[in-house]
């Protein structure tokens, strides 16, 4: 079982080859829209290769849900998540921090959760509960 | 050699405009899977042809309105070539009949052939085309998607689509190095239409400014400049070849 820092290390050299963008660049705090420029395409790329690196399967959705963005009404309303919808983020996203997106849920910030951090978190729940392949 | 260790997949490369493609991009260095529905014999010899000249050149049977049967066809390519650089979906088919009168058959098999197969064959490679950060996609659509005549609803439909098709994938793939261009030949030397310069004879010259018909090989060389490094910032581009077809005027 790798150790933290053996993860985010596979992590970061993993999104350095599907996001183009050089080691330095990469914090655990970088928001892969924001701050490493992913695009949709991007993130298919990024879950194939996480699967690849760590031997594990990611279903559609579990690391990136696409629920919320669908816009269903009623997880989202007038651009902001709903309570609704916060419950399902929660049970979507157990790895993610979510306290400071509650506070203004609007749907344009969803995309800051996703940081490199975040996708650590996961893949160590990920194979802490022997999810391999 | 301007297509030097590359690996292009040809659908419809039997023949044709396809054959044609297949014959320059193997001139210009690339190794070629020629794709053919059934005349076996015409892609065997255009193997042979290529290879005795010191090209490279395979060629494997696929349906390409088959999902099933064109992921298999992509991965023994991959096998045996390498990853598909270059993918030139050619095949195509015709069923011309007044509208009133088609059969839903008739429809259907057009459609998906010609555009169900674009649709297959670029599902099939596109991803790996993505991750390796480069790839030329070529799809042969028609004058007839825009420039309209009697008769061909299912077939101008089909090619109208698949104009969409490049416009759309290109979009997508454009940020990871894939260019997804088309080109829309004219009246072209070609199996395909024989039974229409049989029937008309001289008669079409007369509405093409360059007073010819085209030949495959028209094609090709634009397919080449497609394929190569020189169109690198060029995509979701429809290139019409027609002589001047389309241009409207007529002989005096």
């Amino acid at each position: 079982m790798p150790t933290q820092d053996e993860i985010y290390s596979k992590v970061s050299a993993t999104l350095v080859e599907a996001l183009n963008v050089d080691e330095e660049d990469i914090k655990p705090t970088s928001t892969l829209q924001g701050d490493l420029g992913a695009e949709s395409i991007d993130f298919l790329d990024i879950v194939f290769r996480l699967e690849r690196e760590f031997g594990i399967k990611i279903p559609r959705g579990e690391l990136f849900p696409e629920s919320i963005f669908q816009g269903d009404p009623e997880l989202v309303q007038d651009g902001r998540v709903t309570p609704k919808g916060l419950e399902e983020l929660r049970a979507k996203m157990p790895f993610a921090d979510l306290t400071k997106f509650e506070e203004n849920p609007e749907v344009g910030n969803l995309s800051n959760l996703f940081t490199v951090d975040l996708i650590a978190r996961y893949i160590q729940g990920k194979l802490e509960s022997g999810n391999q392949n | 050699m301007r297509l030097k260790d590359q690996n292009a997949l040809v659908t419809g490369g039997s023949r044709g405009i396809g054959r044609a493609i297949a014959q320059a991009f193997a001139a210009e260095g690339a190794k070629v899977a020629i794709v053919y529905r059934g005349n076996r014999e015409a892609a065997d010899s255009l193997v042979a042809e290529i290879n005795n000249k010191g090209g490279k050149a395979i060629a494997l049977q696929a349906d390409v309105a088959d999902a099933a049967s064109v992921q298999a066809c992509v991965q023994r390519v991959e096998q045996e070539l390498g990853p598909i650089n270059i993918l030139v979906n050619n095949a195509g088919v015709i069923e011309d009949d007044l509208f009133v009168r088609m059969k839903p058959e008739a429809w259907n098999k057009v459609i998906q052939t010609n555009l169900g197969g674009v649709f297959n064959f670029c599902h099939a490679v596109a991803f790996g085309m993505m991750q390796r950060r480069s790839g030329r996609i070529i799809n042969i659509s028609s004058v007839s998607a825009e420039h309209v005549n009697m008769g061909q609803t299912n077939y101008s439909a089909s090619k109208g689509a698949v104009n969409s098709l490049t416009r759309a994938l290109a979009v997508e793939l454009a940020k990871r190095g894939v260019t997804v261009n088309a080109i829309a030949p004219g009246f072209i030397e070609t199996d395909m239409s024989a039974p229409v310069r049989n029937k008309a004879g001289d008669r079409i010259a007369k509405f093409i400014p360059m007073r010819r018909i085209g030949k495959p090989e028209d094609i090709a060389k634009v397919a080449v400049f497609l394929a190569s490094a020189d169109s690198a910032y060029m995509t979701g581009q429809v290139l019409t070849v027609d002589g001047g077809l389309t241009l409207g005027a007529v002989a005096e």
